[in-house]
């Protein structure tokens, strides 16, 4: 049973591939409206703590519930290259059972790419993409969107786009997480932070007003720790 | 006991089996040879239908329970599963080598070529090229997971084929001798031959499950040494 | 798409709502894929050409004194069918690997069974169109007197297509994560051709024969079996692939 406040909840979450175990004994409570920022280093297992709360990996252990649906922007678009901006967004809705113009038009202006929309996704930039992509999560209007390293690649203005969105969801009451090594960007809007070391969820703590030096020596500490 | 020591074990029973099944092979092939009479039509040469109709029987067994064992893994997701269908897989391939091969030679002297386009021998080389086929997608696969998944869905989807497989040559023309043993009716061939044949399906139906034992233990052990190493990694 | 009013709470409207669903994700999954097709040309060209290849190369491999081109023809073919077909069967899912798009597809509301339908229908129209490309360049080419039998033929032709879809897609899913997958997919795929071709080649031979229709019954009930079973089984077994 989930809390009534709750955005995602995991318990007791564990993953491997093969006999390795990648992820170990993760819970967690994601409220709604809130934005929690992932650290950990490279192979501390955030891109597939966010893959086994999308539901794409199933946990050897444990369970997750997603409150309202799941949006997940990966490093891949998960999107045709052939078909243009407004198609892609237009296929999505019709395999979530729906056909919604309107809808797919209020995202591509959202993102900024009304001109684009028409042009086939491989002439696309990669900021270009990274906001087609974060259309595509926003189409079902999801309770959760889970973000992996969103800004890799793009310039000042699509990051910019990519955080008013994240802000935007959170007033509207969604949950977010992101998982980046980039914090500076995300620390305004960000309310948590989880960390995650070899796998395992070494704190979750409140921002109190951090800033990235202080959230970075943090995960020094816990890295050594542990 | 843990899964090393239990592995070992069974490789030990298995290779009892085997050595069991070996010696009975050559009682059976003595008793063949000496103390059964020789057919009328066919002569001499016949007499390896001894030993090709049981493998051929057998192969057929192997290759059932893969098909049998990988519908289980599907339901129950036990890891064991997969192993055991892999490892009749494996045994099934080399008996149907065997097959392959003792069915020409039992085929020069009567129909006068190596290879017909025969019914029975066909629908083998079929079966035995699809195995094939399944062992070498279970070498591409690295992941444990997907491995024993797409194995399984192939092992299901051979089993389906098989009596598909089985009426499509028999419509074809057939050469192949009518069936002595699988026929509806009660079996044509004198009691005295009928003992042989049995006993020496007996005998290599035995070897199959030393076999199969020692291959599944094989598997287990190497499964036991990919968990160690995961383990030292961590 | 129009908005079908049944209420939910027969069992008859949540049967109705369901099938809706399955099909139009499928049909949205096929349009898909040959809108893609359509935008790059390059697998159905390649498959045309390699028919028309086929079906030329074979016409010319035999002694045109002792084996005349009708005798050949049945199985000349099937053989064109079978090969083009397979190479038109991979593309399906290399195409969900490009960006890793089948994780988008997983991530909505579709339905394995859905995914399945979608991918098997676009490929059954793919080869359709080699089929329907090839048949009367393969009239042409061997001289074969079919005109009176064309739906006895067009009948065999849609269920050996149906049966090579069926499995076909099945495998293609799973060997697409191989290395080797245009070596890997014939491999695994070809020894459950045997049946439908076979019993293909024996009804068209047969066809081209002016045989009655009572001697193709069997074989036609043998590939009619043939469909159902591994229709039903690659989409069942299809949740096992996709799934992890």
């Amino acid at each position: 049973m989930m809390p009534p406040d709750a955005g995602v909840v995991a318990t007791d979450v564990a993953w491997r591939v093969g006999y390795r175990w990648i992820l170990k004994n993760i819970s967690l409570t994601v409220a709604a409206g809130t934005v929690t920022l992932l650290v950990g280093g490279n192979g501390s297992g955030k891109t597939s703590l966010l893959r086994v709360l999308a539901g794409l990996a199933r946990p050897a252990k444990g369970s997750v519930s997603c409150r309202g649906g799941v949006g997940f922007v990966a490093h891949h678009s998960m999107l045709y290259d052939s078909l243009t901006g407004r198609e892609n967004l237009a296929f999505i809705t019709r395999l979530d059972g729906g056909h919604a113009p309107a809808r797919v038009d209020a995202l591509l202006k959202q993102m900024g790419l009304e001109r684009a929309a028409d042009q086939r996704l491989g002439t696309y930039s990669r900021g270009m993409t990274q906001r087609l992509a974060i259309a595509r999560a926003l189409l079902s209007d999801p309770g959760v969107l889970l973000l992996d390293e969103p800004l890799t690649g793009l310039d000042e203005a699509a990051a910019r786009i990519v955080v008013e969105v994240i802000k935007r969801r959170r007033q509207d009451g969604h949950a977010i997480i992101v998982a980046s090594h980039q914090l500076v960007e995300f620390m305004e809007c960000a309310t948590d932070i989880g960390f995650l070391v070899s796998g395992k969820l070494a704190a979750w703590e409140p921002v109190n007003g951090r800033d990235a030096g202080a959230v970075m020596h943090r995960l020094r500490d816990l890295v050594a720790d542990g | 006991m843990n899964r090393r020591d239990g592995a070992l074990t069974t490789a030990r029973r298995g290779s009892i089996l085997t050595v069991l099944a070996l010696a009975g092979f050559a009682g059976v092939y003595v008793r063949a040879l000496m103390f059964t009479p020789i057919e009328r039509f066919q002569g001499p040469a016949q007499k390896i239908l001894y030993v090709h109709a049981p493998i051929a029987l057998t192969t057929l067994l192997a290759f059932g329970v893969t098909g049998l064992l990988s519908l289980l893994y599907l339901i129950l997701k036990d890891r064991r599963l997969d192993h055991l269908a892999a490892s009749s897989a494996e045994v099934g391939v080399v008996l149907s080598i065997a097959m392959l091969i003792t069915g020409p030679i039992w085929g020069k002297p009567i129909w006068g070529t190596w290879w017909t386009w025969d019914a029975r021998l066909t629908s083998t080389l079929f079966l035995f090229l699809l195995f094939v086929g399944y062992l070498v997608l279970r070498d591409a696969l690295t992941d444990f997971g997907m491995r024993a998944r797409y194995s399984a869905v192939l092992g299901v989807l051979a089993l389906g084929l098989v009596p598909f497989i089985h009426m499509t040559v028999y419509w074809f023309r057939t050469l192949h001798p009518a069936p002595v043993l699988l026929k509806p009716d009660a079996p044509s061939m004198p009691g005295v031959m009928l003992v042989t044949l049995l006993s020496s399906l007996a005998v290599v139906i035995t070897m199959y499950v030393g076999f199969l034992m020692q291959r599944y233990a094989l598997s287990v052990l190497e499964d036991v040494r990919e968990e160690e190493a995961a383990l030292e990694l961590s | 798409m129009v908005a079908m009013r049944v209420p939910s709470c027969t069992g008859f409207g949540i049967w109705w709502q369901m099938a809706n669903g399955l099909f139009s994700v499928a049909g949205a999954i096929a349009a898909k894929d040959l809108a893609v097709e359509w935008r790059t040309k390059t697998a159905i060209v390649s498959s045309l050409v390699f028919a028309i290849l086929v079906l030329a190369i074979l016409y010319f491999a035999r002694d045109a004194t002792a084996v005349s081109a009708f005798e050949v023809a049945p199985g000349v073919l099937w053989v064109t069918f079978t090969f083009a077909g397979m190479l038109g069967l991979n593309r399906a899912f290399l195409l969900e690997r490009e960006n890793h798009a089948l994780d988008g597809l997983r991530l909505t509301s579709a339905t394995p069974s859905a995914i399945f339908l979608g991918k098997m229908v676009g490929n059954a129209v793919f080869v359709g169109l080699i089929e329907l490309v090839s048949l009367p360049l393969f009239i042409l080419f061997y001289d074969v007197p079919i005109w009176n039998r064309l739906p006895v033929l067009m009948l065999v032709v849609a269920m050996a297509t149906l049966a090579f879809v069926s499995v076909g897609t099945l495998l293609s899913a799973m060997v697409v994560r191989t290395r080797f997958s245009e070596v890997m997919l014939p491999v695994l795929l070809l020894p459950f051709l045997v049946p439908p071709i076979v019993s293909a080649v024996q009804v068209t031979w047969r066809i081209l024969a002016d045989r009655p229709m009572a001697e193709m019954t069997g074989w036609l009930s043998l590939l009619g079996a043939f469909d159902v079973v591994f229709f039903m089984l690659s989409i069942m077994l299809f949740d096992a692939i996709i799934t992890e």
